[in-house]
């Protein structure tokens, strides 16, 4: 290697880093929301090593658990008892009231469908940037996850929606909350229809509500449209906290969404897209 | 040779911890994520060590990591770290920064810089401010120049211990 060369060489390097960063950076601008080649074999590599440590976390804190929780079992035994006695006497005259408003066939009808257009998940790391913006979840391709599938929480309330890159068995999830994510809603009430998208904070706004929109209360529950052809309508997203009307065009309107972070350890995935629900 | 492949497996064993911890940190509480960067720290700690050539590629390995991991542009981060693996090892050799606070003050500049061009980067990539509005990550400096210098300091003690 020729003297000057050596004596640059930690300079070259860095200036081939940063070129090769910055083409990186470049080749994406045609993609658009596509993930490269390179990003998706990455995520492939690492996701697995993801949903190990998840594993292991998962394990260790339930065994944790699980011998702090025979401490008192059997006086919480005695109450399950109690509770599963109620429960099932409910559970019996809600299914003879659904009977009756309903043919049983139907009913099953309904159940199996249910039954095989969901896919529970559980979640295996968020976003390493921000953890507002996305989460990884522990089903792939190989478990008939696909891009622009909607994922609700346990509540079945609207969590996001699956987004590229989509591993063998994990899947990466757009969340709500996400800046760049948008949901076309409607308020429950007054009827008001909007898009929803992230603040980037754990909150979201509801966009493009014209302040001359009449109606818009706070406590409101918002609720998918379907219009954005990728959510199923009628899923609930989250509450209007504040409405703000001013001299701008459009409105002010600050939505909480219905998931809560620190629940979301299992989420279900819509494994029919809108397409072909509808 | 053989010492390049023990500085290869060792970072190698140190972005994997990063990861680990990152995967952890974000299961036990999110916003956890955005308090300290597992990935920051590995890099500064080994471009101190190594120097500023193993700090940019480690930072490019690490960098890459995290976009994969994160939706938006693939690279931002990548760029931000490896010119943060390139800086910290090089001001590194130039001034003297063993005693704790110093340490303290070095990678809290480091990391603060780190955020602040992935900042620019993102605002330049987007068109938009900053990717988090929660005010949780200016904590990010702060919170991984500590756990760096306590790293460092450490690693200095074992250093010194050995016969």
């Amino acid at each position: 290697m020729p003297p000057f060369l050596k004596e640059r060489k930690n300079v070259i390097v860095l200036g081939v880093l940063v070129f090769a960063h910055l083409v990186l950076i470049s080749v994406q601008v045609p993609l658009g929301a596509e993930r490269t080649l390179f990003d998706k074999a990455v995520f492939a590599f690492f996701a697995p090593v993801q949903r190990a440590a998840a594993g292991i976390a998962a394990s260790v804190s339930g065994s944790w658990k699980g011998f702090f929780g025979l401490r008192g079992v059997r006086a919480e035994n005695q109450k399950l008892l109690k509770e599963i006695f109620f429960a099932r006497q409910e559970n019996f005259f809600l299914r003879e009231r659904l009977r009756f408003l309903q043919g049983e066939a139907k009913i099953r009808e309904n159940l199996a469908v249910l039954r095989k257009t969901f896919v529970a998940a559980r979640v295996i790391g968020l976003d390493a940037s921000d953890p507002f913006k996305s989460l990884v979840i522990n089903r792939g391709a190989a478990d008939g996850v696909r891009a622009n599938m909607a994922v609700c929480d346990r509540s079945g309330n609207l969590v996001g929606r699956v987004v590229e890159p989509v591993a063998f068995r994990e899947a990466t999830v757009q969340l709500i909350t996400d800046p760049e994510a948008g949901v076309s809603v409607v308020s429950g009430t007054d009827r008001i229809v909007g898009v929803l998208a992230g603040d980037a904070g754990g909150g979201c706004r509801l966009r493009y509500v014209m302040s001359t929109t009449p109606g818009g209360q706070e406590g409101e529950a918002l609720l998918t449209t379907g219009f954005d052809r990728l959510f199923p309508p009628g899923i609930r997203v989250g509450r209007i906290d504040s409405v703000v009307t001013d001299a701008s065009l459009f409105k002010t309107i600050r939505v909480a969404p219905f998931f809560r972070f620190n629940d979301l350890d299992q989420v279900a995935v819509i494994t029919e897209r809108f397409e072909e629900l509808f | 040779m053989r010492d390049i492949l023990k500085d290869i497996l060792e970072a190698a064993a140190a972005v994997l911890a990063a990861f680990l911890l990152y995967s952890l940190a974000g299961r036990a509480y999110p916003p956890l994520v955005l308090v300290f960067n597992a990935f920051s720290l590995v890099v500064i700690v080994f471009s101190v060590w190594k120097g500023e050539l193993f700090g940019a590629v480690l930072g490019t390995a690490c960098g890459l990591l995290q976009d994969s991991f994160s939706l938006g542009v693939f690279g931002v981060a990548g760029l931000s770290k490896t010119l943060l693996g390139y800086l910290a090892g090089y001001v590194s050799r130039k001034m003297q920064i063993g005693p704790s606070f110093r340490n303290f003050v070095f990678i809290f500049v480091c990391a603060a810089g780190e955020l602040a061009v992935w900042t620019l980067l993102y605002a330049l990539v987007f068109s938009r401010k900053m990717a988090s509005g929660s005010a949780l990550v200016l904590f990010q400096p702060l919170v991984t120049a500590a756990l760096g210098s306590a790293l460092l300091g450490l690693a200095r003690r074992l250093e010194a211990a050995k016969p």
